[in-house]
């Protein structure tokens, strides 16, 4: 398989204090990575150095070959790397649907017209179930559909790699599933997804590989059943007294 | 295909009776505004002539700090360089008005640019006061350059005679000037307002970051938004300067200007097509009726009455009278199924 992303050594500082630290990883075309963590292991930061909202301290990121490190948000945007952002920025004033026709009307080499763009986002509304909300406008949504508008707004880019930041947070079992579900077939489709996530059985449930992400180092990576059962991870999630007790357990 | 992109736009579309008959009376209104130098008194012209700048200069603010929510307070900086480039090149070059015009233009775009570049990195507050302090420091170096300039001491247009370069056009003549930059500032507005362009500009003032992931280049859109709004802005100051003759820097870089520009776009309504043209045309003939009315009094009025507009109205006249309409229709509606009328 051939590598899509690459970061080498991303570091990312905040006055004293390694936001993201010495970072490595490759995300391999077409496969869906998940990264976890605990609060502030520095998953979003490596989102924003990545996608170019952050300036990397230190380290290089490499998409499908071209070095992109430190370019602006646009630039990588338009290379094909969409993303969602944690706190939903839909864009209030306008509609759902006019929300989406700008991911199409600016997205990576398609520069495409108000109308063709409008006509785009009805496909995608369509895709991820928002189609009865088209005219609404993102106030009006409730939370599992704002998370969906979130990514509508992505995928309308056509992207080749497209990064998650908690799109499940919040949701209900069943929305999840819908979620689970939509991630599998948009890998079917040809994306590469990055899915950053605190909803562990989601994550386990769609990854191909998953990296652990501690105290802004990468803690751990494999597949989603090493991870499940790997000590130093179940520690940095849940304490190490937790851990002890976890593994007693498992003896006795 | 059209039919979406009809019902993305926020223009009227006259899909009823009524609609065509607001369209029937906008053009005899134009009508009427282009025979009006017939009918009217010049003194009437003059001030339909300001009427018609103050509504070019808010649909220029209009298009920064409405469409893209970057709230200049120093937009009276195009229109004071737009009228200094104007007269320096009428009275110390010689240069006839049009291509003065011309190049007046030009360095409402350039400066635009230069200034854009740094602060519209700004967002909010700091925003404003950067521009601000640049039109407060502009007026500043036009008193401290009386060699090209003529200092606070004002320069003069030579506008009769045998000096004149370009004769003057007088009342009639300016009054056509503001009309036509004013319908050109109006095509230009409905033209961003239904273009990738206005789009970019909406998404950047609803939310920058995310406008930066979906691929829009927010430092050029920007920049560009600043730029039509100093252009149109600097041929406005460019055309009043010619008309008031004797143009002083306190005059043309006062912050009352950049005031009026703000407030009139506001009461009017940001961020559409029609609204700064109707806050403008409201403010002007208030100002004016007040002037008459209530001599002393006047300035303290019209500030209450702006106050009073913003307190109620804070989405502007356009807006406002578009959602008590249609809430009134729905109430209606609502009444008539209730009671199986």
């Amino acid at each position: 398989m051939t590598t899509l992303l690459e970061t080498d050594g991303l570091t990312r500082r905040f006055g004293g204090l390694d936001a993201v630290s010495d970072v490595s990883v490759t995300v391999e075309q077409n496969s869906v990575v998940g990264f976890i963590g605990p609060n502030g292991a520095g998953k979003t930061t490596f989102i924003n150095v990545v996608t170019g909202f952050l300036k990397p301290s230190a380290g290089r990121v490499v998409f499908d070959g071209n070095d992109v490190t430190g370019n602006r948000p646009w630039d990588v945007a338009r290379a094909g790397v969409s993303r969602t952002f944690q706190i939903a920025k839909p864009f209030r004033d306008l509609t759902v649907r006019e929300n989406v026709a700008l991911g199409s009307m600016f997205g990576p080499g398609n520069s495409r017209s108000v109308a063709a763009s409008l006509t785009d986002a009805d496909e995608v509304l369509e895709r991820v179930g928002l189609s009865e909300r088209a005219e609404a406008r993102p106030g009006e949504l409730p939370i599992a559909d704002t998370k969906r508008l979130e990514l509508a707004k992505a995928l309308a880019m056509k992207p080749r790699l497209l990064l998650l930041d908690e799109v499940m947070a919040g949701l209900r079992p069943a929305e999840i599933d819908n979620s689970i579900d939509l991630i599998r077939s948009l890998q079917k489709d040809g994306l590469t997804i990055v899915v950053i996530e605190h909803v562990m059985k989601a994550i386990l449930a769609v990854s191909d590989k998953v990296i652990v992400l501690h105290e802004g180092k990468r803690l751990a990576e494999g597949p989603p059943k090493e991870i499940a059962s790997d000590d130093r991870v179940i520690e940095a999630y849940l304490g190490e007294r937790y851990a002890k007790r976890v593994k007693e357990g498992g003896d006795a | 295909m059209a039919e979406s992109a009809a019902r993305s736009t926020r223009i009227p579309q006259p899909s009823s009776p009524a609609g065509w008959i607001l369209v029937g009376l906008g053009a005899a209104g134009f009508a009427y505004l282009l025979y009006a130098p017939v009918l009217l008194l010049e003194s009437f012209l003059r001030t339909l002539g300001g009427v018609f700048m103050f509504a070019t200069l808010a649909l220029a603010w209009n298009i920064i700090g409405g469409f893209a929510g970057y709230a200049s307070f120093g937009n009276v900086v195009f229109f004071g360089l737009g009228g200094y480039t104007v007269a320096t090149l009428m009275a110390k070059a010689g240069w006839t008005f049009w291509p003065a015009l011309v190049v007046a233009g030009a360095v409402g775009v350039l400066f635009a640019v230069l200034m854009g570049l740094p602060i519209l990195r700004l967002r909010g507050h700091y925003f404003a006061i950067a521009t601000l302090s640049v039109a407060e420091g502009m007026r500043e170096i036009v008193v401290n350059m009386p060699s090209l300039t003529g200092g606070g001491a004002g320069i003069t247009i030579p506008a009769v005679g045998l000096e004149a370069t370009t004769s003057y056009p007088g009342n009639t003549g300016f009054y056509y000037f503001f009309l036509i930059l004013l319908l050109v500032a109006l095509a230009v507005t409905w033209r961003v307002s239904r273009s990738r362009f206005g789009y970019s500009l909406r998404a950047i003032h609803q939310d920058e970051d995310s406008a930066a992931a979906l691929g829009i280049n927010t430092t050029r859109a920007k920049v560009a938004a600043f730029a039509l709004s100093g252009l149109l802005t600097a041929l406005t100051g460019a055309i009043y300067a010619f008309q008031q003759v004797t143009i002083y820097p306190n005059r043309l870089f006062s912050i009352e200007f950049t005031v009026l520009m703000v407030v009139m776009a506001v009461i009017g309504g940001t961020g559409t097509i029609f609204g700064p043209v109707v806050g403008a045309v409201g403010l002007q003939f208030l100002s004016e009726y007040l002037r008459q009315n209530y001599l002393e009094l006047h300035t303290v009025l019209f500030g209450a009455i702006i106050i009073l507009a913003v307190i109620f109205l804070p989405n502007g006249i356009v807006e406002s009278a578009r959602e008590l309409r249609s809430t009134k229709r729905i109430r209606f509606l609502d009444n008539v199924k209730a009671n199986r009328l």
